[in-house]
């Protein structure tokens, strides 16, 4: 499957430029977040990823008000905008304007640029909750797995491994597109977002599970770990107390890499059309619809594409440098 | 025509969207773009070379006994013969009825409940045996056997005085030729015996069910791998699901055929290619025929329209295809006629029309039966200025209905359908106009009919206020096109096309039409089905297809007929050797 | 070693086992918890206007009427020993491995799967090449001139590819190469190799192109980060010291313990890949098994989604398996037990 881009363990701790950046002067005394954040604010390039998503989750959040003033109603027809004939506007680029930034829809003229400001929300919730998931399952079932290792490790990685050959992509298409209409008390869009978080959100938790598994097996040998546990220490507290503190970094590096690859999933769902459903804007949706149009409207491909790649980027360049300065081997 | 007619290609495609709105249509003519549609485009009688075809889905299936889609039962005259078939011949001429097989068109007694074929004399399968009245009989009886054959229309089913027979796999006569609705007195002679007296058999007589099959070579479900041919050509090669090649079957004689006069060597036809690179590979000369004559898409369309050499080899049929929708008086507050009027008032009719297209995709439908069906007459029930919908009256509508502030239900439309959900969309903003909101809701294109839409407890459960839909007529004539939507007692659990049209008055005057002899008379029955249909406000119909067909230069003797509203695939020659 | 390879076949058998009967429960026991009766499952797959009892028979004559385990029972004794199933006139022999036969064209699924396997099959070969040499040749040369502007320019346009959606690129190569310039093939263009190698590779080229540079960007940081990291190591400098040349150095010993991590995600990327390149094969609309089981699912065509699944399946775990020899056979530290 080539949708959802694997986020892999294999480079998880692989980069030394980590390792002598944050040699400063210094270091001693600093908790971690204080070290990352001093390396953060150095590389230049994360923190332009940062800014991005900060600007992206605000124009989820102010869609109404940025459309406004900028847009249409990202469902209202402008019939006037096309000819009637080649179903496309005749304007520039597909009638790019001072009224229609980013041009109009073939056949119904709604605007483009309302249409991706408001797919930001679709995107953005739904990565963001799937990931959510996706790293609670994860965590619990890879601290599990590597903490008690012997038949539960077993059972936890042999099940992980079950999920991992699945044609993932194939099965939620046929989920999704067997789900009734209402369910769990929810209809509509809401039914559909609860449905398509789940889904990814249960398919991409063994790439975190992994990863955590691996880490806490690692921890468990470790003396502190050791020192609790000779002092009477029991399970929980070992595992809440000892051990989760000392995951929160890959957790969190984990989790920045997984929204991208998490955004390009929905996206790739509503490409098939089993995603969100018509009317509402999604990117993924506009970009199915424009298979059709893409050689006598590019505009809108292009649009909602960039707004893809956009988040998509930045997501990736803010994780990267999370993990740079969080990286556990330049403590 | 079928939901299954219509599920054509759709199938392919991502799910999404990689989908044209498919389907075979039924029949017709009309003229479109530069061209005279008319008449015939590049006549010539020269033979020799190959046609190029490709289909962006694939068949049902190319047995004559399980098939329903209209290019197919156009194509399909090419390896068989049926009794009567639609006349090869440009525009009105090609929906008159000629014998086939037969000697002449059936001979009706016992006030058309009996019908007589005599059939030519030495007509021959492709191996050399000749053809004999019980190879047309053992193919009709097992077209009735829909669990092995699911595809195929069910006229026969629905008409023939079975007794309780239901397929030849399971008849205990040792020649399993044991139905008893058809004689076959002599070799040559064969008799249809019926439930009930119907005027139109012919039309039956043309499908391709009755093109014989010999009960030697018949594979069951297997034997659309090598269907045994009676016509100008036979299968060289049959690799399902990617292509096929037609070559000259040596023992079909001209002597015996006066409706065919092939032209080409052969026949390529390619299977599940990309829609869009069809249309591109028209234009560039690599293919001679988008076998599904459903028209481009909606790049090509538009590259088309701005381009007057290429606008010059087209034609915009039109076709015996209607895209409406339908209002489900199961669902409140629909079932007050005074809220269906608000949805017909509210409707913006243009939007429907550009939803298919544009000028170029159809004509805005004021009623049900198209144009080109003979007898079909054009009024409007709920006339707006422009088409764009009469919101004062809509108001008043609502009004009546005691829901004068508007209401909120649901519309529902297949998934893989673009140009439905284009439709959709244009039903929620117009009738947001006079208060009316709507949920949408799509469903697979493959489960509409027998799960979703077309299951009345479902919609009703679900609220499905409106209903999107198309029909195509299985042939011109309005019997085949209105028998499958309108009758209300054709109504099932599940699985219908007539999706919530319930009104016994138009139940009596369909059985009126049935033994009505005189045509005229019947046609004027259609055309007030039509009327009483539109004045229950039970549809809003949206657009008379059209479509717009390219034929590349290199094709010759080019025309579209009335009896298959797309290019006729009997007389095709082409220059390129 | 032999008994490493059996014991991972045998959880290879029961992993296959699992992942079929799954999508045995999505496609019957969830409609069915929905409240669809066998009857209900049944009538997608007669015609139009069947009746109660002809769904019924479809039901039966489908074994829909039957448990699912019975079902299932049936499907995997298929697999092992083939079945009879109904023509109409005759029963026709399935042999194993039967996969089926498609509900709505009744064709056998083998056949179609088999059909269509070497377009998925050149897609993914041309494509891997492509990225492999690609990925790690710019992950070599970045980490030979780390912080350069090669090495930061490689890095961004790295990112940049593996945030591009494929069926964004796909769309936006197709309208500027294919469409606007012309200079390679439009969609849905195939041709077998043994057709026209040149042809085949013509059409392919761009599917080819996109694909890679979306995997190549991992390729690239992965060598980059594992060269810089063995270049670092004591039997680098070792080899060095030895006084040989700068180039046996980085290729002999730097790039081969680099390699090793990048074969393993190669051979999971490359499974995943035969299994179903379905965006791209959508995107570019080639006929290969991706597309396939597309189809099969818009048409609830069971059979065919259950093929598609053994297949995928079967290469994610072959590769898997694969892989982990390979790593024993490269380094010996891996032990299999």
């Amino acid at each position: 499957m080539t949708a959802p881009q694997e986020v892999t363990g294999s480079d998880v701790q692989a980069d030394p430029e980590a390792v002598t950046v944050g040699m400063g002067r210094d270091i001693e005394g600093r908790s971690l977040g204080q070290i990352a954040w001093r390396r953060l604010r150095r590389d230049k390039v994360a923190l332009g990823g940062g800014i991005v998503i900060v600007l992206l989750i605000l124009v989820a959040i102010f869609a109404p008000a940025i459309v406004a003033v900028f847009g249409h109603d990202p469902l209202e027809f402008h019939y006037d905008q096309v000819d009637p004939d080649l179903q496309v506007s005749p304007g520039f680029f597909g009638g790019i304007s001072p009224k229609y930034l980013f041009g109009v829809e073939p056949v119904n003229g709604r605007d483009i640029f309302s249409r991706v400001v408001y797919g930001a929300r679709i995107s953005l919730l739904i990565a963001f909750f799937a990931t959510l998931l996706a790293v609670l399952v994860g965590t619990v079932l890879g601290v599990v797995a590597g903490y008690f290792g012997g038949w539960v490790d077993t059972l936890i990685s042999r099940i992980m491994d079950i999920f991992l050959a699945f044609p993932i992509l194939l099965f939620a298409l046929a989920l999704v597109g067997i789900i009734p209409d209402t369910a769990f008390g929810l209809q509509g869009d809401a039914l559909r977002i609860v449905l398509i978080v789940a889904i990814i959100g249960l398919s991409s938790w063994p790439y975190i599970g992994r990863i955590i598994r691996g880490q806490t097996l690692s921890l468990r040998e470790r003396e502190f770990v050791d020192a609790a546990r000779s002092l009477g220490a029991r399970t929980p507290r070992i595992l809440f107390s000892e051990l989760l503190p000392n995951l929160v970094a890959p957790i969190l590096v984990y989790s920045t890499l997984l929204i991208p690859t998490n955004i390009l999933f929905e996206a790739a769902l509503s490409f098939l059309g089993v995603g969100i459903r018509p009317p509402t804007a999604s990117w993924g949706g506009m970009l199915s619809d424009a298979t059709h149009w893409f050689q006598i409207a590019p505009n809108f491909m292009v649009f909602p594409g960039l707004a893809i790649f956009v988040t998509v980027l930045a997501f990736n360049l803010f994780g990267d440098g999370l993990r740079d300065a969080l990286d556990p081997r330049s403590r | 025509m079928s939901s299954r007619r219509k599920v054509a290609v759709v199938a392919l495609g991502a799910v999404s969207a990689l989908v044209l709105a498919a389907c075979g249509g039924g029949a017709s003519t009309g003229s479109g773009g530069s061209t005279d549609a008319g008449g015939i485009h590049n006549a010539s009688d020269a033979t020799g070379g190959v046609i190029r075809m490709a289909n962006s889905g694939d068949w049902d299936s190319l047995d004559p006994g399980d098939t329903y889609y209209g290019y197919s039962f156009n194509f399909a005259r090419l390896y068989g013969r049926s009794l009567v078939m639609f006349k090869s011949a440009p525009g009105k001429d090609g929906a008159t009825l000629v014998p086939d097989l037969a000697q002449t068109l059936g001979v009706p007694t016992d006030n058309a409940k009996t019908w007589t074929y005599k059939l030519r004399p030495g007509v021959k399968f492709e191996d050399g045996t000749v053809v004999t009245s019980k190879d047309v009989k053992y193919a009709v009886e097992r077209s009735l056997d829909k669990t092995t054959f699911p595809n195929g229309p069910t006229y026969f089913n629905d008409f023939l005085d079975l007794q309780g027979y239901t397929s030849p796999y399971a008849d205990p006569s040792p020649d399993k030729l044991g139905l008893k609705a058809i004689d076959t007195p002599d070799a040559q002679t064969i008799v249809f015996h019926l439930k009930q007296s119907f005027s139109g058999f012919d039309y039956f007589a043309q499908l391709p069910s009755t093109m014989p099959v010999p009960q030697a070579k018949d594979t069951g479900t297997k034997y659309k791998e090598h269907v045994v041919s009676t016509g100008p050509y036979m299968f060289k090669t049959n690799d399902l699901g990617k292509d096929f090649t037609l070559v000259r079957n040596p023992n079909w004689d001209q002597a015996t055929d006066p409706n065919r006069k092939p032209l080409p060597d052969g026949y390529d036809v390619a299977l599940n290619v990309n829609a869009d690179d069809i249309d591109n590979r028209l234009q560039a000369g690599d293919l001679d025929v988008a076998v599904e004559g459903t028209g481009v898409g909606p790049s090509a369309q538009g590259k088309i329209l701005a381009d007057q050499t290429l606008k010059a080899n087209t034609d915009d049929a039109a076709t015996t295809r209607l895209w409406f929708s339908v209002l489900n008086s199961d669902v409140k507050p629909l079932d007050n006629i005074h809220c269906r009027n608000a949805v017909e008032y509210a409707m913006d009719k243009t939007g429907y029309q550009r939803a298919y297209g544009g000028k170029t995709g159809g004509d805005i439908a004021t009623n049900l039966l198209p144009p080109v069906i003979p007898g079909a007459e054009q009024f409007n029930t709920f006339p707006s200025a422009g088409d764009t919908g009469d919101l004062a009256k809509a108001k008043d509508e609502l009004t009546q209905c005691g829901q004068p502030n508007g209401f909120a239900t649901s519309i529902s439309y297949r998934a893989e359908r673009p140009k439905e959900k284009a439709t959709a969309e244009a039903f929620q903003q117009s009738l947001a106009r006079v208060g009316i909101t709507l949920t949408v809701k799509p469903y697979p294109l493959a489960d509409y009919t027998k799960l979703y839409a077309g299951k009345p407890d479902f919609a009703k459960a679900n609220g499905l206020g409106i209903i999107v839909y198309g029909w195509g007529a299985d042939w011109p004539d309005g019997y085949g096109f209105l028998a499958q939507i309108v009758d209300s007692r054709v109504i099932r659990a599940a699985g219908n096309t007539n999706l919530g049209i319930k009104d016994p008055a138009v139940d009596a005057m369909l059985d009126k039409a049935l033994v009505t002899t005189d045509t005229a008379a019947r046609e004027k029955i259609w055309a007030d089905i039509d009327k009483k249909v539109m004045s229950d406000a039970y549809v809003v119909p949206g657009v008379w297809t059209k479509s717009l067909l390219y034929r590349p230069p290199n094709l010759t003797n080019v025309f579209v007929s009335d009896g298959q509203s797309m290019y006729d695939y009997l007389a095709m020659g082409t220059t390129r050797k | 070693m032999a008994v490493y390879i059996v014991r991972r076949l045998i959880a290879a058998v029961i992993l296959l086992l699992i992942v079929t009967a799954a999508t045995f429960v999505i496609f019957f026991l969830v409609p069915r918890l929905a409240g669809a009766t066998p009857d209900d499952l049944a009538s997608r797959y007669v015609g139009k206007s069947a009746g109660p009892e002809q769904i019924h028979e479809a039901a039966v004559r489908l074994g829909f009427t039957d448990p699912i385990v019975v079902q299932y029972g049936r499907f995997v004794g298929g697999l092992v020993f083939g079945r009879d199933y109904p023509t109409g006139p005759t029963t026709t022999y399935c042999p194993a491995p039967c996969v089926g036969y498609s509900y709505i064209t009744q064709n056998p699924v083998l056949l179609d799967l088999l059909n269509r396997l070497p377009v998925t099959l050149s897609l993914a070969f041309g494509a891997s090449l492509l990225w492999l040499v690609g990925g790690v040749a710019t992950g070599v040369l970045s980490a030979l001139r780390r912080g350069s502007v090669f090495d930061r320019g490689a890095m961004g346009v790295a990112l940049a590819g593996v945030s591009l959606p494929i069926f964004f690129t796909g769309l936006l190569s197709l309208s500027v190469f294919s469409y606007a310039l012309g200079i390679t093939a439009p969609g849905g263009s195939y041709t077998p190799f043994e057709q026209n190698p040149f042809l085949w590779a013509y059409d392919l080229l761009l599917p080819w192109i996109t694909l890679a540079f979306l995997y190549a960007a991992g390729y690239a940081r992965l060598t980059r980060a594992g060269m810089l990291d063995t270049m670092g190591e004591d039997f680098i400098r070792t080899a060095r010291a030895k006084g040989l040349p700068e180039r046996t150095v980085v290729v002999k010993h730097g790039l081969r313990s680099a390699l090793t991590p990048i074969l393993t995600i190669f051979g999971l990327d490359l499974g995943l890949l035969l299994g179903g390149a379905i965006l791209t094969e959508s995107t570019y609309s080639l006929p290969g098994i991706g597309k396939y089981a597309v189809d099969a699912i818009v048409n609830n065509d069971l059979p065919k989604v259950l093929g598609v699944v053994l297949l995928g399946s079967i290469f994610i775990i072959v590769a898997n398996l694969v892989v982990d020899l390979l790593y024993a056979v490269i380094d010996p530290r891996v032990r299999l037990a």
